[in-house]
């Protein structure tokens, strides 16, 4: 056993290295393309630390581009890492934030919030956070008593809550009259348009210690697919180990969804991809998840900001269009 | 001593003329929101952030200012040739940053707050007017003649806009009655204005009853609301256009117990006379004033 860490330690750095390569290059990608045209020159000018000339470009590349294609790999790295999570815990494929109703009960704890005057962090966050525990409880309870290997409970109750949360954000979008809910139907299909580099390290700084924790239980996670009698003779306390992975992804999920609404199936594509490829370790899924979560919604973000003739679309169009059909080929699948 | 004295006075000279040619530069201003912002003296790159700014600007002649505009920026015609920035509730920030404005000229209700100030965040000054009534969207043409310095144009403008509200104040007093008025914006569902619209306003003073008595801005109706409320004048705007506004007056139509159905009053008007804050407002008042009162104008005539 003891011969074997150390394989696993350079197996877990080899992969990251490798992914953080594409995460960079794609978020160099993301930061030099843009509604006005390409910012290549500036990018290279201002990494090889010479003074550009064009201050005007300067300006569009790092204070409009590179907030927006951080935080995009931000929140592609909760969501991926969310999805992982989810589906290593209730033991389902199908498993992520956004079918399983928890982005949609923070969306509905971030309007209440954005409705009772709050300021966007802690208040808003915490609404959402709030929100998104309400959804965990409500769909823990209504999928429990059955085995939680049922996989068809889990995702009707998962729909049921995300079609009553929809609900819910419709009533309180038409009953006010709130001027502030103007744009609320741009965020709900997930926008990361207005990100400036304070909330992002803000956020930033909420999502690293969770992307911490995550990685400190990866091992957990492994024992845990194994069967709850195996997890808990190899010494997991299950109850504790579920709670606290169940609520600081929720936690990671409600603040990212507070900043740039519903971004939905974010949560299927790599964790998927990447099982495929690395098989099912998580200590190397966590690492590897976060880092290329981020630069799938870095190029997922880059075609909303490009696809459009004028203006842009909601990022959530694009990682619907990508992970719905997905989803409909995984559940196809495991029908089998 | 002669020179001892030039080595005290040249620098202070050189000084003065320094403050003084930045004080030619730059201005300090207060917004219609009380915000005090530091504006160029003579902005020559202007992006404006609505289809009504672009209007004033082009009425206070200061086109040539313009270095961008709003999407549905279409009037004059020629205005839609001018680069765009996004729509004015979706601005495109990296777009608006690239046309290196020096003065960026805001509407407070639609552009987004968070715009604004992430525009500030990066040295670009805006200047937000707040248009509410016709008093402050004449206000805010004078606003803006200030700062394009066309004042003088900005005050002939709203001299003449003050003229015709009481040239049409002056006929409709002469009314005998307040026709009730319904105003439909939106077809599905129905919306009309209420109260704190440029709509409400401008039907009052066309000497109209506007039905749609709020509390919301935009109430929204069910058809037998608008059955009960029995509209003598329906007017639909051209948001929805030709044919949607056959089939609209079709609809209505199946209801000859509406008095605006029985005498054929239903009408068609350019919602853009009615909701931009611009002084086309005017033209707006006196189109609705016709047709609410026909029988003053024909008098006229």
């Amino acid at each position: 056993m003891n011969h074997k860490t150390p394989f696993v330690i350079k197996r877990i750095v080899a992969v990251s290295l490798l992914l953080l390569l594409l995460l960079l290059i794609t978020m160099f990608i993301g930061i030099s393309m843009g509604s006005t045209g390409s910012g290549l020159k500036a990018v290279l000018q201002s990494l090889s630390g010479e003074k550009g000339a064009d201050s005007m470009l300067d300006t569009i590349v790092w204070q409009i581009r590179f907030p927006r294609v951080l935080l995009a790999a931000l929140v592609g790295a909760t969501l991926s890492l969310g999805g992982l999570v989810f589906q290593a815990l209730l033991r389902n494929p199908l498993a992520e934030p956004y079918i399983l109703g928890i982005s949609g009960g923070s969306a509905i704890g971030a309007i209440i919030g954005i409705l009772a005057g709050l300021s966007r962090f802690p208040g808003v966050s915490f609404t959402a956070f709030l929100g998104s525990i309400a959804t965990l409880v409500l769909l823990l309870i209504m999928s429990s008593g059955q085995s939680i290997l049922k996989k068809n409970t889990l995702l009707l109750s998962g729909v049921m809550v995300n079609a009553f949360c929809s609900a819910i954000i419709m009533f309180l979008v038409s009953m006010t009259q709130n001027a502030k809910l103007h744009n609320i139907i741009f965020w709900l299909m997930g926008d990361l348009s207005m990100s400036d580099i304070g909330q992002v390290g803000i956020l930033a700084a909420t999502l690293l210690p969770c992307f911490i924790i995550l990685f400190l239980y990866s091992h957990s996670m492994n024992l845990l697919l194994m069967g709850n009698e195996m997890a808990q003779t190899m010494g997991v306390n299950i109850r504790r180990v579920t709670t606290i992975l169940l609520v600081t992804t929720s936690f990671m999920v409600s603040s990212t969804v507070c900043h740039c609404g519903l971004l939905g199936f974010v949560g299927l594509v790599m964790p998927h991809l990447l099982r495929l490829i690395l098989g099912p370790d998580h200590r190397v899924l966590v690492p590897a998840c976060i880092l290329s979560g981020g630069a799938y919604m870095v190029i997922c973000d880059l075609l909303a900001r490009l696809l459009p003739q004028q203006g842009e679309m909601p990022a959530g169009v694009i990682t619907a269009m990508i992970g719905a059909p997905l989803f409909m080929y995984l559940l196809k699948r495991s029908k089998r | 001593m002669r020179y001892k004295y030039l080595v005290i006075v040249l620098p202070v000279l050189i000084f003065l003329s320094f403050s003084a040619g930045a004080q030619a530069v730059v201005k300090k201003t207060t917004d219609q929101l009380g915000r005090s912002i530091v504006v160029p003296d003579n902005p020559q790159r202007i992006v404006s952030l609505a289809p009504s700014i672009t209007e004033i600007i082009y009425d206070l002649g200061q086109e040539h200012r313009l270095a961008g505009v709003t999407r549905f920026s279409d009037f004059p015609a020629e205005a839609a040739k001018l680069p765009k920035v996004g729509s004015f509730v979706r601005l495109d920030l990296e777009r608006i940053v690239a046309l290196k404005p020096d003065l960026c000229i805001a509407v407070k209700d639609g552009n987004p707050r968070a715009v604004v100030e992430r525009l500030e965040s990066l040295q670009v000054p805006v200047y937000v007017v707040n248009p509410k009534d016709l008093d402050s969207m004449m206000e805010a043409v004078i606003e803006i003649g200030a700062l394009l310095n066309a004042g003088k144009k900005a005050k002939s403008l709203v001299q003449n806009m003050r003229l015709r509200i009481q040239r049409v104040e002056f006929l409709v007093a002469k009314a005998s009655n307040r026709p009730r008025v319904f105003y439909q914006i939106g077809i599905s569902p129905i919306v009309s204005a209420g109260p704190d619209t440029f709509i409400h306003e401008l039907i009052s003073l066309a000497g109209g009853k506007n039905l749609s008595q709020g509390p919301a801005r935009y109430p929204r109706f069910s058809r037998e609301q608008v059955l009960i409320l029995s509209p003598e004048v329906f007017i639909i705007t051209s948001m929805a256009k030709g044919e949607v506004f056959e089939s609209v007056k079709k609809e209505w139509s199946r209801w000859p117990a509406i008095p605006a159905v029985r005498n054929q009053r239903i009408f068609l008007v350019d919602s853009n006379l009615f909701d931009r804050p611009t002084p086309r407002l005017l033209d707006g008042l006196e189109l609705l004033a016709r047709l609410i009162h026909p029988e003053l104008f024909k008098e006229e005539q």
